[in-house]
C-alpha cells in the first residue's frame, strides 16, 4: 500500500464519521400507488371512449350505407318500372289500337322492291 | 390473555369468511367456466339468433330482347310486385282488417278474415302480385300482423307473343320451358349473401367483425334472333289458318339458312305466360316446333332427292319409268294420287307430283337398282350423318325431342319396306326445327348450321358476347347439288300456281320454291289412320340467293284435299308474301 492510498482510505473512513463531506445521493420523485392506479383508470377510460367513438362512428356509416342502399334499390325499382312502361308503350297491340293506327288506310302492295 | 384469545378468534373468523369467499368465488368460477366454455356454442347460438341476420340477396334475372328493325326491344322484363302476408296471432281484429284490405286490393273480405284466423301458423299469404301503390296503401294501414314483401315477377309487354319460345319463370324463380329453361343459369345469375350482426331494426352494424356481404351477380340479358314483326305476323297467320283449317295445331319456323338464325318460330294454340298458372292443358307450354316430332311426309323427298343427286346416282334431268307401284317386302308402295299410271317421269315430277314410287326409285338407285343393304346403309348415313336426323339440333329450347332413325341392319321386320317408307317421309319422325336445319343445309351450299335463337348475350357490366353461327357439318351435299335443288323446288311452286293455286303468285324478281307433304298419322295401336293426315310444307324465299327457309306443320287439318296442299301450303304462301311485302327479302339484281 502506498502512502497516498493509505491516506485516502483513512480520509474516507474519517469523513463518514465526521459528516463533513459532500453527499451526492440522488433525489427520486416516484408516483405513489394511488396516483398510478388513477392514471391507469383514466387512460383505460380514454381508450374505451376512443374505441366507443370509433365504433359508433363506423356504425353510423353502416346506417348511411343502409340508407344509400335503400335509395339505390328504390331508384332501381323506378328504373325497372319505367323500362316496363316504355316496353308496354311499344307493344304491338297498343300500336295497333292507337289513334294513329286507326287513321291509317290499308292498301295492297302496288309494286315490289326493285334493286 | 383474553386479548390474545379474542385476537385468535378474530383471525379464525376472518379465515372462515375468507374461505367462504374463496368458495363462493370458486363456485362462480366453475359456473362461469361451464357457461362460457362448456356451453359456449349454445349461448353463442342463442345470442346470434337474435342479432345475426343472414339473407340471400336475390340476383336480378336478365331480360329477353328481340330484334325490332334496327334496334332491340325487351319482351320479357322484371317488375317488382308484392305479396301480402299476415301473421295470424298478431291480427287482433281479422274482420275489420279484412274489410280494409278488400277496400284496397278488392277480393272477398271473408276469405281474408278466414285466412287471418288460421290457427297454428305465423305466415299466411293473402294475395300475390300487388302493385307498389297497393303495397304502400296496406303498409300505411299500420295494422299489426299484416305486411307486404316485394318480389320480382316476369312481365310480358307483348302479351302472348312467342310465349312457347320464351317459356316462363315459376314462383321459385326457375325457368320452365323454352329459352327460360334452356338458359336458366345464364339468365338467373348468382345470388349474393349478407351475413351480419344487426341492430334491432335489422340494420347491419358496420363495425362488427366477421360481417359478410357478397353482392349478387345479376343474370345476363339475352338478345334473341327473333324479328318482332315477323314473329307477330306469323302468329296471326297461324291463328287464322288454325281457325280456317280446324286443325289440331300448327307450328311454323322462318330460318335464315345461311347462318341458322331463327327469325320467327310459333305454334298455335298458345298461352299467356303471365298467367301460366291458369293453363289447364300443359301441352300448351311445349314449343311444338322443337318438341313435336311427326312423320313429315313428302317434304322428306327434298332430302331423298338431294342425297341421290349427291351420290351421283341421278341427275336433275334424269328420267325413269315409273311403274306406279313397287312391291317391297310383300307390300305395295303406291302414290297418294295416281297421276296417269305407269309412265316416264322426271326428277322434277317426283317432287311436283310427290311420287312415293319416285322416292322409292331414288332409294333403289342408291343401292345400284334395288333396295338392299347398300341402299339402306347409304340412306341411313345421309339421314344421320349428313342431315343429322335422330340427333338434337342443340337449339336453345327446353325439351327438344329426338326420335332415333331405324338402323339399316336387317331386323326381320320388313326393313326394306321401312327404308322405302323413309324415302317419302313415313316410318321416320322429325321436328320442324330438325327439318329446317337439315333442309337449310341442302339449299345453302351444303353447310349444316346449328339452328340458334340467341343473337347475343349482354352481361350486367355491359359486355356483349355475340353468338356466332356454329357450323356442325360441312359438305352435307355439294354446292352443285344445292344449286340443282333450287330450280326443282321452284318448279313445284310454279306448277301448283299453274294448277290453280293463285296465292302462289309471287313477283318474278324473287325466287320462291317449296314442297308439300301429306303424311298419314300413325295410330297408337299400330298402323295408320285411314282418314286423318298431317300437312307439312318446306319452302324458301330469296333473290339472288335463298334468304329464308320456311317450315310449316299443320296437325290433322280438316281440309277438302291433301293436307300438305290445303293445310300447309297456304301458310307458307302467307309467310312468303309477308316477307316479300315487308321488304325482308332482297330481290334479284337481274
Amino acid at each position: 500500500m502506498t502512502y497516498s492510498s493509505s491516506l485516502a482510505m483513512n480520509r474516507s473512513r474519517f469523513s463518514g464519521r465526521n459528516q463533513n463531506s459532500v453527499s451526492f445521493r440522488t433525489q427520486v420523485h416516484a408516483l405513489g400507488p394511488v396516483t398510478n392506479t388513477i392514471t391507469l383508470i383514466v387512460l383505460a377510460c380514454l381508450l374505451g371512449l376512443l374505441y366507443l367513438t370509433q365504433v359508433t362512428k363506423t356504425n353510423a356509416y353502416g346506417f348511411q350505407i343502409n340508407s344509400l342502399q335503400q335509395t339505390q334499390s328504390q331508384l332501381q325499382t323506378q328504373y325497372n318500372n319505367l323500362e316496363v312502361a316504355s316496353a308496354r308503350l311499344q307493344s304491338l297491340n297498343r300500336v295497333e289500337t292507337s289513334a294513329v293506327a286507326k287513321n291509317l288506310v290499308s292498301v295492297a302492295p302496288s309494286a315490289t322492291v326493285q334493286n | 390473555m383474553l386479548d390474545k384469545h379474542a385476537f385468535i378468534q378474530s383471525v379464525q373468523r376472518v379465515r372462515i369468511w375468507y374461505g367462504a369467499l374463496i368458495l363462493v368465488i370458486g363456485v362462480f368460477g366453475v359456473r362461469l367456466f361451464y357457461i362460457q366454455v362448456i356451453q359456449h356454442d349454445h349461448y353463442e347460438a342463442a345470442a346470434l339468433s337474435d342479432q345475426l341476420k343472414q339473407y340471400q340477396i336475390p340476383a336480378t334475372r336478365g331480360l329477353i330482347e328481340v330484334q325490332n328493325n334496327s334496334s332491340l326491344l325487351p319482351i320479357v322484363l322484371n317488375q317488382e310486385l308484392y305479396t301480402l302476408f299476415a301473421d295470424p296471432p298478431l291480427v287482433k281484429q281479422p274482420n275489420q282488417v279484412a274489410q280494409k284490405i278488400a277496400s284496397i286490393i278488392g277480393g272477398n273480405p271473408s276469405q281474408y278474415a278466414g285466412l287471418m284466423s288460421t290457427k297454428n301458423t305465423q305466415y299466411v299469404v293473402l294475395a300475390k302480385k300487388l302493385s307498389a301503390q297497393q303495397s304502400t296503401a296496406i303498409t300505411n294501414l299500420q295494422d299489426p300482423g299484416v305486411g307486404t314483401q316485394g318480389q320480382d315477377y316476369r312481365t310480358y309487354p307483348q302479351g302472348s307473343l312467342a310465349s312457347q319460345v320464351l317459356g316462363f319463370v315459376n314462383d321459385d324463380g326457375v325457368g320452365n320451358y323454352g329459352i327460360e329453361q334452356a338458359l336458366n343459369k345464364q339468365l338467373s345469375g348468382t345470388p349474393g349473401e349478407l351475413k351480419a350482426i344487426t341492430d334491432t331494426n335489422g340494420v347491419p352494424l358496420a363495425a362488427t367483425k366477421g360481417n359478410i356481404q357478397i353482392a349478387p351477380k345479376n343474370g345476363d340479358n339475352v338478345v334473341l334472333t327473333l324479328n318482332l314483326s315477323m314473329q307477330a305476323q306469323m302468329e296471326q297467320i297461324l291463328q287464322k289458318d288454325y281457325q280456317s283449317t280446324k286443325s289440331q295445331g300448327l307450328s311454323a319456323i322462318i330460318i335464315d339458312p345461311n347462318n341458322g338464325q331463327v327469325k320467327a318460330m310459333a305454334n298455335y294454340p298458345t298461352y299467356d305466360p303471365s298467367n301460366y298458372q291458369g293453363v289447364t292443358n300443359p301441352a300448351l307450354f311445349q314449343n311444338g316446333a322443337v318438341t313435336n316430332a311427326i312423320e313429315p311426309g313428302s317434304t322428306m323427298k327434298i332430302m331423298t332427292t338431294a342425297a341421290a343427286l349427291n351420290q351421283g346416282v341421278i341427275q336433275p334431268n334424269t328420267t325413269f319409268f315409273d311403274p306406279a307401284h313397287w312391291v317391297v317386302d310383300g307390300f305395295n308402295i303406291t302414290d297418294i294420287e295416281q297421276d296417269g299410271g305407269p309412265r316416264q317421269q322426271s326428277i322434277a315430277s317426283i317432287l311436283n307430283l310427290s311420287l312415293n314410287t319416285g322416292a322409292t326409285w331414288m332409294l333403289m338407285q342408291m343401292g345400284g337398282g334395288q333396295i338392299d343393304a347398300q341402299a339402306r346403309n347409304t340412306w341411313y348415313d345421309y339421314l344421320t350423318k349428313h342431315f343429322r336426323i335422330g340427333q338434337p339440333t342443340g337449339i336453345q329450347q327446353g325439351y327438344e325431342q329426338v326420335d332415333p332413325v331405324t338402323p339399316p341392319a336387317d331386323n326381320g321386320a320388313g326393313i326394306d319396306l321401312t327404308y322405302a317408307e323413309m324415302s317419302f317421309g313415313q316410318a321416320i319422325q322429325m321436328t320442324p326445327i330438325q327439318v329446317a336445319a337439315a333442309d337449310s343445309s341442302v339449299l345453302n351450299g351444303g353447310t349444316y348450321y346449328q339452328p340458334s335463337l340467341v343473337a347475343e348475350t349482354v352481361s350486367p357490366s355491359g359486355k356483349v358476347t355475340k353468338t356466332p353461327p356454329k357450323v356442325v357439318e360441312r359438305n352435307v351435299v355439294s354446292p352443285k347439288v344445292s344449286q340443282d335443288m333450287i330450280p326443282l323446288m321452284e318448279y313445284v311452286v310454279q306448277q301448283h300456281l299453274a294448277s290453280g293455286f293463285g296465292y302462289l303468285n309471287f313477283p318474278s324478281n324473287y325466287m320462291v320454291g317449296g314442297k308439300t307433304g301429306t303424311a298419314q298419322i300413325a295410330q297408337a295401336g299400330g298402323g295408320y289412320s285411314a282418314t286423318n293426315y298431317n300437312g307439312t310444307y318446306v319452302g324458301f324465299v330469296g333473290g339472288d340467293k335463298i334468304q329464308y327457309l320456311i317450315v310449316v306443320y299443320n296437325i290433322d287439318p280438316n281440309v277438302p284435299g291433301y293436307a300438305g296442299t290445303y293445310g300447309g301450303q297456304p301458310v307458307f304462301a302467307d309467310l312468303a308474301h309477308m316477307l316479300i311485302n315487308d321488304s325482308y327479302v332482297t330481290p334479284k339484281t337481274q
